[in-house]
C-alpha cells in the first residue's frame, strides 16, 4: 500500500486564498470527543425499575464534502463506544450498559444568509450493545443490536465570539426505519442458545422503535486545531414482545477537531484549487 | 408550506409516539412493594394454570394484611406467606435480612439420604474428588459417582478421568441425592457420555406476554453425544434420587430416565422444572420466579417431581440407616448385579 502523505491545512488560511474554480480540494473534517454525562436505562425483560447513573462514551466524527457534487453534498461518519454504570432507585444493585455504533450518512445543505448553513439528508447506521444487570441469574442480559436508515439535519451558524472564530451547530437525526434484534416477552437466552431462533428480528417503526439523537457543539478554531465543545442527547425507546426499553443519555462533549487534506504523491493545492469543506 | 406543515407533524408524532412506550411504575411504600411483587409475579410466572392458582384471589387476601405503616420485616411476611401459595421451591424473595423459601416440597418428605453413610461404611473415607464430582469403586467392582450440585464445575477432562478409571466397572450409580441443582449445561455435559446418537433432551417453552395463557409453542431441544475421542459409559446406569433432587438435577433425572442402559432408584424428586426468572421491587428487594418450563422428551412436566423406574421405588430403611447402611445404594447395587 502506498504511503500518503497528510498534511493539516487550516481552513482560515486556505480561504482567504483568492482562487478560481478548477481543482476542487475536499479536506475532511475529523473529529474526536469524550462524553460524560447522566444515563437512565430501563428495560423490562431485566427489571421493572429505571436505573439511573454514569454515562461515557468516545467518539470520532469524520465529514467530507461529497466528490459528485461538493458544493452541496456532504458525508458523515461516525464511530462511537460507550459504557454505562447505573444503580436501582435502593442503590443496592448495578446495571451496565456498552455498545458500539457506526453511522454513515449524506446530507444536502443550502447556504443561508448571516453564516447559517442547513442541512438534511439520509443515513444508516448499526447499534450492537448490551444491558447487564449484575443482580439476575438466568436473564442477565438483554441484547440490543440494530441496523436502521435515518434521517439527520443540521444547522450551523459561523460567528465570532471574543474575536475566536466559532462554528456552532445543531445535528438531531432521528430513526425512519430499520430492522432490530429482541427476545420475546421471557425467553432466556438459553433458550437461544438451545437453537430456538424465531421472532428475534423485527422491523424497526416509529411505535415499536424510536430514536433520536441530538448533538449540539461549538467548534473554537484556535488555529489549525479546533476545541469542540457541546452536549449530545440520544433517546432510545423501543417496545417490541411486550418488552419495554427506554435508555437516554444527556452528556458534556469535549475534544478536538480539524480539517485534513489527504493528497496524493506530489499533488499539493494549486494557487487555483477551490477548497471546500464539509463545515 | 405543505412540505412544513408535513413536517412539523412527523415531528410532534416522533415527539408523542415514544409517550406510547409506558412503564408502570410503584411506589415505594408497603403497599407499592406489594402491589408491584404481586404484579411482576401475575405477568411473568409460568405455573399458574399448572397449578391452579387463583393468583386474583391469593394477592386479595393478602393485600388486606398490607397497611401503610408495616415495617420491612412484617410486609416481607406478608410477602413471603403470599409466595408460599405459588408451592414453588424456585421461588424466593431477597432482602438484606432474610431470604423467604417454600421447603415443604422436601420438608414434608423423608431426607433419604446420609452422606456420612456413604463415605465411612462404603468408602472408609477412601473416596477420589475431581472438580465437583466425588468418585470411587464400590466393593462389587460397581462404580459409583457422587455429583453434589450441578452448580459445581464439571470440564470434559474431569470426566474423561473419573468414567476412565471407573472403565473396569460392571455398572455406574450416579448419585444426586440432595442435589439442588446448578447449571444447565453441566447437565448436558454429562448427559453427552451416555448417549450415542442425538437425542431429544425435552421441550423448553417461553411466555410471549403477560397474560397467564401466553406460551410459546414447545421448542424441541437435542443434545449431541460428547465428541469422537472423549470417554463414554455404555454399560448400565442406575441414578439414585431424593426430594432434595431439584431443577437442574430434577432435570438430568428428566433426560437419563429414557436412555435403555438407564434406571432411577429412590424416592420421587423434587421437581422445579421452570426455569427461574429474577425482577425486583422498587425498595431493592430481589425476586426469583419460574419463569420458562421445561417439559422433558415425552413432553410432560416435572414440575412437581419424577418417580423412579417401575419397581426401583426405595426408601431408606431406619433400621438400616441407624446400621450405617444405605438402602437405596444397596438396591442399586443388587440391580446392576442382575
Amino acid at each position: 500500500m502506498r504511503a500518503v502523505p497528510h498534511i493539516l491545512v487550516s481552513i482560515l488560511l486556505l480561504v482567504t486564498v483568492g482562487v478560481q474554480a478548477q481543482e476542487v480540494v475536499r479536506p475532511v473534517t475529523s473529529t474526536y470527543t469524550m462524553e460524560v454525562g447522566r444515563a437512565h436505562l430501563h428495560d423490562t425483560y431485566l427489571t421493572p425499575l429505571g436505573y439511573d447513573g454514569l454515562t461515557t462514551a468516545i467518539t470520532y466524527r469524520r465529514a467530507q464534502a461529497m466528490k459528485f457534487n461538493p458544493e452541496r453534498w456532504v458525508m458523515q461518519l461516525n464511530l462511537s463506544a460507550g459504557i454505562d454504570y447505573t444503580e436501582n432507585p435502593a442503590r443496592n444493585a448495578t446495571m451496565w450498559g456498552a455498545g458500539i455504533k457506526a453511522g454513515w450518512d449524506m446530507v444536502y445543505r443550502w447556504e443561508l444568509p448571516y453564516g447559517l448553513t442547513v442541512g438534511a439528508g439520509p443515513g444508516t447506521g448499526l447499534n450492537v450493545g448490551a444491558l447487564y444487570l449484575t443482580r439476575n441469574q438466568n436473564n442477565p442480559v438483554s441484547a440490543k443490536v440494530s441496523w436502521t436508515l435515518d434521517a439527520t439535519g443540521y444547522l450551523s451558524w459561523r460567528t465570532r465570539v471574543l474575536d475566536i472564530p466559532v462554528n456552532i451547530r445543531y445535528q438531531p437525526s432521528v430513526l425512519l426505519t430499520g430492522v432490530f434484534f429482541s427476545q420475546e416477552y421471557d425467553e432466556l437466552y438459553y433458550e437461544i442458545y438451545l437453537g430456538n431462533h424465531r421472532n428475534l428480528v423485527h422491523p424497526a417503526w416509529w411505535g415499536n422503535y424510536f430514536t433520536m439523537d441530538n448533538l449540539v457543539s461549538a467548534d473554537l478554531r484556535f488555529g489549525g486545531t479546533w476545541l469542540t465543545v457541546g452536549y449530545h442527547n440520544t433517546i432510545v425507546s423501543t417496545k417490541v414482545s411486550e418488552i419495554t426499553t427506554r435508555i437516554t443519555t444527556h452528556a458534556f462533549v469535549i475534544g478536538i477537531s480539524g480539517e485534513w487534506l489527504s493528497l496524493g504523491r506530489g499533488a499539493l493545492p494549486s494557487a487555483t484549487s477551490k477548497i471546500i469543506s464539509a463545515y | 408550506m405543505k412540505k412544513a406543515i408535513i413536517t412539523i407533524l412527523i415531528t410532534v408524532a416522533g415527539a408523542f409516539l415514544p409517550a406510547c412506550h409506558q412503564i408502570e411504575e410503584f411506589d415505594n411504600d408497603p403497599r407499592g412493594n406489594f402491589r408491584a411483587l404481586w404484579t411482576i409475579l401475575d405477568q411473568h410466572y409460568c405455573f399458574f394454570k399448572q397449578k391452579n392458582i387463583d393468583w386474583d384471589a391469593v394477592g386479595e387476601k393478602y393485600y388486606n394484611r398490607v397497611y401503610d405503616d408495616m415495617n420491612s420485616r412484617e410486609l416481607f411476611e406478608v410477602c413471603s406467606d403470599m409466595l408460599d401459595e405459588l408451592q414453588d421451591g424456585h421461588t424466593n424473595l431477597s432482602s438484606s435480612f432474610n431470604v423467604s423459601y417454600y421447603r415443604k416440597w422436601w420438608s414434608d418428605y423423608p431426607q433419604n439420604f446420609n452422606l456420612r453413610i456413604i463415605q465411612e461404611n462404603y468408602f472408609n473415607f477412601n473416596f477420589m474428588v475431581s472438580s465437583g464430582l466425588t468418585y470411587g469403586i464400590l466393593t462389587e467392582n460397581i462404580g459409583y459417582i457422587r455429583y453434589g450440585s450441578f452448580s459445581q464445575p464439571v470440564g470434559d477432562g474431569n470426566l474423561d478421568s473419573v468414567l476412565s478409571y471407573l472403565a473396569s466397572c460392571n455398572g455406574l450409580i450416579i448419585d444426586i441425592r440432595d442435589n439442588g441443582g446448578g447449571d444447565m449445561t453441566n447437565v448436558e455435559k454429562i448427559v453427552a457420555r451416555f448417549i450415542t446418537h442425538r437425542t431429544l433432551m425435552g421441550y423448553i417453552l417461553h411466555k410471549t406476554g403477560p397474560g397467564h395463557d401466553d406460551f410459546s409453542e414447545p421448542y424441541e431441544y437435542y443434545l449431541d453425544p460428547a465428541e469422537q475421542g472423549r470417554v463414554m459409559w455404555g454399560k448400565p446406569v442406575v441414578v439414585l434420587t431424593n426430594r432434595s433432587t431439584f431443577s437442574a438435577a430434577n432435570n438430568f433425572v428428566s433426560i437419563m430416565q429414557y436412555l435403555p442402559q438407564v434406571k432411577i432408584a429412590g424416592a420421587r424428586t423434587g421437581g422445579g422444572s421452570g426455569m427461574p426468572f429474577n425482577s425486583e421491587l422498587p425498595n431493592g428487594w430481589g425476586i426469583r420466579f419460574s419463569g420458562s418450563p421445561v417439559l422433558d422428551a415425552k413432553g410432560k412436566s416435572t414440575e412437581t417431581g419424577i418417580d423412579p423406574s417401575p419397581g426401583c421405588e426405595v426408601a431408606m430403611d431406619p433400621q438400616d440407616e441407624a446400621r450405617g447402611i444405605d438402602t437405596i445404594l444397596e438396591f442399586a447395587i443388587k440391580e446392576l448385579q442382575k
